[in-house]
């Protein structure tokens, strides 16, 4: 580490901004989780705990969470492993990989909430190209958004089509920082492709790959529109996620003290989620080998 | 004749055509610009609108999204500025987000619309922030003309705060080119014994829509299936269930509430009858297209628009789809009442009572409607703009674009020539459309959204609870239990006392007292 | 022939994963020519072979009149805000990763990996409870309605991401060449902005890149924060969703949303090559 007395220059700055601008709404929405402001009184009046209490007895938030926590799991997980994948494929050969990279980068440049409707038309069970296609290839439609696991399932496509870009790209960003020194004993050591990557490649990455996974672990837990567009959560509450229910508490029906409370739950939750998971990445990431 | 003679005659005849056709001229000036047939004198016509001089003010406007009633929106905008001098900001908003976008401003504070469009039924969260209609609004001819049930959706405690510009329902609508084919009708006796025809009960509806499933019976080349329903849940599936359970629920001779019993504010919603609906909708799912399940209005509009399907109920929009000049099925259409039912939950006794005639509870379902803000600082303009949208010039006009979601409301709407002559309507279609839809008007058994302050909490309750009896996650009578259980706690919540006075409105209009 | 299959496996995957995203957008683009009766008897592939072509989806982009929407005037607004609030999150944001990164901060038993983390939990919580904190916000402000208003909310929202994912990539350059630079009689911010920043710019490049994404894409903040007089991208698209989905003119504008992004990406997928001073010290 650096000593500089003009440390204060650098993170100041940015982390004042965000603060002015962060500081009301995080704290106004803390106050509004003791209130019961509702679509008939729009007024901050003080409840005590009760909002809270009612989010522990809800069992469909808590229901939502667990919906939440296995479409994350699974995606992420499924998003690291062809992110990297693909980022080893394409980090070496800088000319012909131009085109795969630009066109890899493309899923997550796409505004979520219009793609969601594209993916939605694709998934139409009557009008639809995939169940199409697969029937023209002999092969068994799928209910896609008509029963619940292949509903889940749907959404955990359109995601992972959607940000494994997300990965992608920050992966090879990272590759592309890596120091060329230990490739080059590596070489000299005979090492070959898969030996390269388990000893070198990867314990270099990672402390990046910790921090693309904690971020895309936040956001795919926001995960709404996509869900909001295909299914509405249903068939059923089975694809109802933690976001898409606080949504309906707090846009649909104006519950705004108790949409508050769940999501102050919710965030105090995946701060210790995340710090649970970081370390527990940490210790298995970069505990191991290099 | 002597040559001064005639040509006095000539000069006279001459100026007479003159004039007349100056005059003829003078009243056609505007249909000439605007897509109207031609201007309705009146206060709020084309001409009285041009003599408003509202230069330098600004009008905004928040409604639906393009075009079902997004478009009719713009373009009388667009016509009112130019006719006003004024200027008008239009926003268009997707209906899933439209309560929220007019909500937050109301609820902070902030004036941001002078002019809304919305769903009526939200009339019982919105009306504090509503201006009255003015009296001269209410007298101009042209609401004179709206119909009873659409008079009575706009008022709220006895005051008209929601300005009539559309009026929606739902209906049954089904294939003619099936119903009364030969071949067809002789299929279906021959399998069941029964005369093929247009289902009287959800009952009947459920054989039929069954009969006619997973095959193609309209020779494209494509399979076709039962019925095209709204069923996603936070689309508009709320609607649909009400209109599934109406007839099993609404008892003619029992009055004092639908939704909840008026005197105990206990929650109707798991009574036999209900719990009756939820059964066909949860049976339906056999006779609905791939995907059936999950169709929004979108999606059934393709579907029965489309020629997928036998049947289909809910709003015009599939009927109009259906009736578009190109497509497939323009004119083998036709329009019923919803299906009745045999018997019917009474719960002052506890028991089902028979019906030999079925029961019909139509259903005025809520549909598009307008208003002007309190906070507005521009209600005169605000007013005008909505009294010229609907005037009698327009509103022809705009029934006549189906895409534009205007549906008929006033008494001179309902007249099947108008359809047959303008819209190029076969008869039979115009015919069943219009006895249909005035028939509801007439009806002494009809149920009404429920407006009270709320709305959307019930209703998202309901379609979660519908939701899970139709992904079979619970029985019918226990989603509708569970449903019960949150609307009571909901209507805990929001105050008895304000609840009941509210519905006490509804069901006002139900039991027929106004 | 270990390389063969290595290769061959390589390239499997890419084709296959090339097909799996662009399989959406040619769908988006062979529906954006599609009309009512192309799409109501089930799915059609190819313009001409399986259904009349129409212009309607594309038409309706850039109407003038009232039967559809005009998006030049959004585009330039969500062009606007979005350069404005990506260049200044990158500023605040890498100064503050920079910060993060080579010197220690003590607030109580709070340290440098505490602060990395208070940053990016600001994307925690969900954005919809934040609509009426935020709508009151810039109310008091009288910056509803403004693209000023909205670019400062977006920098809330990205400053989170850039000062995260910078802090890992300044992690990665040793402090060598920092204290280099210094030895060299180099400020602090010299040995910053001279040495270091270019050292990262694969970092910086996909930083800025996701920058602009999610601003350009975000529809929740610029819905709810603004009335009549400004209008972003994906506002002015979303007024075409009426009650029966125009399949067309949403793949129409899927498409054009995307372009400017496509173009971005072309142009910055060139700085992303390894770094030059990398190795120089060892």
């Amino acid at each position: 580490m650096l000593e500089s007395r003009y440390k204060y220059l650098f993170l100041l700055p940015g982390l004042f901004t965000l603060l002015a601008i962060i500081i009301f709404p995080l704290v106004f929405t803390f106050r509004l989780s003791f209130s019961s402001w509702d679509v008939v009184a729009p007024a901050l009046d003080f409840i005590g705990f009760d909002n809270y209490v009612r989010v522990f007895h809800d069992m469909r938030f808590w229901e939502s969470l667990a919906t939440l926590g296995t479409v994350v799991l699974s995606v992420v997980s499924i998003e690291y492993i062809i992110g990297f994948g693909l980022a080893l494929t394409l980090w070496q050969d800088i000319e012909k990989s131009r085109f795969f990279r630009v066109l890899f980068i493309i899923p997550m440049m796409s505004t979520p909430v219009i793609i969601s409707v594209v993916w939605r038309t694709m998934f139409h069970e009557s009008l639809g190209p995939i169940n199409d296609l697969l029937a023209m290839l002999n092969l068994p439609t799928v209910p896609w958004l008509s029963k619940p696991t292949s509903a889940l399932i749907a959404v955990m496509i359109v995601d992972v089509w959607q940000w494994t870009s997300f990965v992608f790209i920050l992966l090879l960003a990272g590759l592309l920082s890596l120091p060329h020194e230990p490739y080059e004993a590596a070489a000299m050591d005979g090492a070959n492709h898969f030996q390269t990557f388990w000893h070198v490649t990867f314990p270099m990455m990672a402390p990046i790959s910790i921090g693309i996974l904690i971020i895309r672990i936040i956001e795919a837990s926001k995960i709404m529109e996509t869900v909001y567009v295909l299914t509405s959560g249903g068939p059923g509450t089975s694809t109802e996620t933690s976001a898409y229910y606080i949504f309906i508490r707090s846009l649909r029906e104006f519950q705004i003290g108790y949409s508050s409370a769940m999501s102050i739950i919710y965030l105090l939750m995946m701060i210790v989620a995340l710090t649970l998971i970081a370390r527990g990445l940490t210790r298995v990431l970069v505990g191991k080998g290099g | 004749m002597e040559r001064t003679k005639m040509t006095k005659m000539v000069v006279t005849i001459a100026l007479a055509v003159g004039l007349t056709a100056g005059g003829v001229a003078r009243a056609d000036k505007w249909s000439e610009k605007y897509p109207i047939k031609k201007d309705i004198p009146g206060p709020a016509s084309y001409e009285a609108t041009s003599q408003k001089d509202y230069k330098g003010r600004t009008l905004n406007i928040l409604t639906h999204a393009i075009p079902v009633m997004g478009e009719p929106t713009a373009l009388h905008a667009k016509q009112f500025e130019e006719l006003t001098g004024a200027k008008v900001k239009v926003v268009h908003v997707p209906f899933g987000d439209l309560f929220q976008k007019a909500m937050i401003p109301f609820q902070t504070g902030q004036a941001a619309y002078d002019v809304m469009f919305y769903a009526s039924l939200w009339i019982g969260d919105f009306n504090a922030y509503l201006a009255p209609v003015p009296q001269k609004y209410v007298d101009m001819p042209q609401m004179q003309e709206v119909t009873r049930n659409y008079k009575d959706v706009a008022t709220w405690e006895g005051k008209m705060i929601q300005f009539p510009v559309d009026g929606d329902r739902h209906y049954l609508k089904y294939r003619s080119d099936v119903i009364n084919n030969p071949e067809l009708r002789a299929k279906y006796k021959e399998k069941t014994g029964k005369e093929l025809r247009v289902p009287q009960t959800w009952k009947e509806y459920d054989e039929i829509g069954r009969f006619f499933n997973d095959w193609d019976w309209d020779g494209d080349g494509e399979k076709n299936y039962g019925s095209a329903e709204v069923v996603a849940r936070d689309n508009l599936m709320f609607s649909a269930i009400i209109s599934r359970v109406a007839p099993y629920a609404k008892h003619p001779d029992v009055k004092g509430g639908f939704f909840f019993d008026l005197d105990t504010m206990e929650p109707l919603v798991n009574t036999p009858g209900w719990v009756e609906g939820v059964k066909d909708f949860v049976a339906a799912q056999d006779y609905m297209p791939p995907g059936g399940n999950n169709f929004g209005l979108g999606d059934e509009i393709f579907s029965f628009g489309g020629g997928q399907t036998l049947f289909s109920y809910s709003w015009d929009d599939a009927f109009v789809q259906a009736m578009e000049p190109k497509s497939r099925i323009r004119n083998l259409v036709g329009a019923a009442p919803l299906p009745g039912a045999h018997k019917v939950w009474n719960r002052k006794t506890g028991k089902w009572d028979n019906f030999d005639k079925p029961n019909y509870a139509p259903y005025i379902c809520w549909g598009w409607t307008s208003a002007v803000a309190k906070a507005s600082k521009n209600k005169d303009m605000a007013f005008d703009y909505l009294a010229f949208f609907a005037n009698q010039a327009n509103h022809p006009s705009d029934l006549l674009v189906g895409r534009f979601g205007v549906n008929p409301f006033r008494t001179t709407d309902f007249d099947p020539k108008f359809y047959i002559k303008e819209a190029g309507w076969a008869p039979d279609v115009a015919k069943t459309y219009c006895a249909t839809l005035s028939g509801m008007d007439k009806s002494r058994n009809r149920v009404f959204d429920l407006r009270v302050p709320g709305v959307n909490q019930y209703m998202s309750s309901l379609a979660t609870g519908v939701s899970k009896a139709l992904a079979k996650q619970l029985t019918p009578q226990k989603a509708m239990d569970e449903v019960a259980v949150e609307w009571k706690a909901i209507t805990k919540r929001l105050g008895v006392d304000r609840v009941r006075k509210a519905y006490a409105n509804v069901v006002a209009l139900e039991d027929n007292l106004k | 022939m270990r390389i063969i299959i290595y290769k061959g496996t390589k390239y499997l995957v890419l084709i296959l994963w090339s097909a799996f995203v662009a399989g959406p957008f040619l769908w988006a683009l062979s529906t954006s020519f599609k009309n009512d009766a192309a799409v109501v008897s089930g799915a059609t592939y190819i313009p001409f072979v399986d259904f009349e072509p129409s212009l309607e989806g594309w038409r309706i982009l850039f109407s003038a009149d009232t039967e559809g929407v005009n998006i030049a005037g959004p585009y330039i607004s969500s062009l606007i805000v979005t350069v404005v609030s990506s260049l200044v999150s990158l500023a605040l944001g890498t100064l503050a990763a920079y910060g993060l990164s080579r010197f220690t901060f003590r607030a109580g038993p709070l340290g440098n990996k505490d602060i990395a983390f208070f940053f990016i939990s600001q994307r925690i919580i969900t954005p919809v409870v934040l609509a009426i904190p935020y709508f009151l916000l810039l109310k008091t402000f009288q910056l509803l309605d403004t693209h000023i208003g909205l670019i400062l909310i977006y920098i809330a929202m990205l400053l989170p991401i850039v000062v995260w994912v910078m802090v890992d990539f300044f992690n990665n350059i040793s402090t060598e060449l920092d204290e280099a630079a210094l030895v060299d009689g180099c400020t602090p911010l010299g040995a910053f902005y001279k040495i270091i920043l270019p050292e990262c710019t694969p970092g910086l490049v996909v930083t800025g890149l996701l920058c602009f994404i999610f601003a350009w894409n975000d529809f929740f903040f610029a819905f709810t924060l603004t009335f009549v007089d400004t209008q972003l991208l994906p506002v002015s698209i979303v007024a075409l969703n009426s009650s029966k989905v125009p399949w067309w003119s949403l793949s129409s504008s899927s498409l054009v949303a995307i372009v400017p992004l496509v173009f971005l990406a072309i142009w910055l997928e060139r700085y992303l090559t390894r770094g030059a001073l990398l190795g120089a010290l060892k």
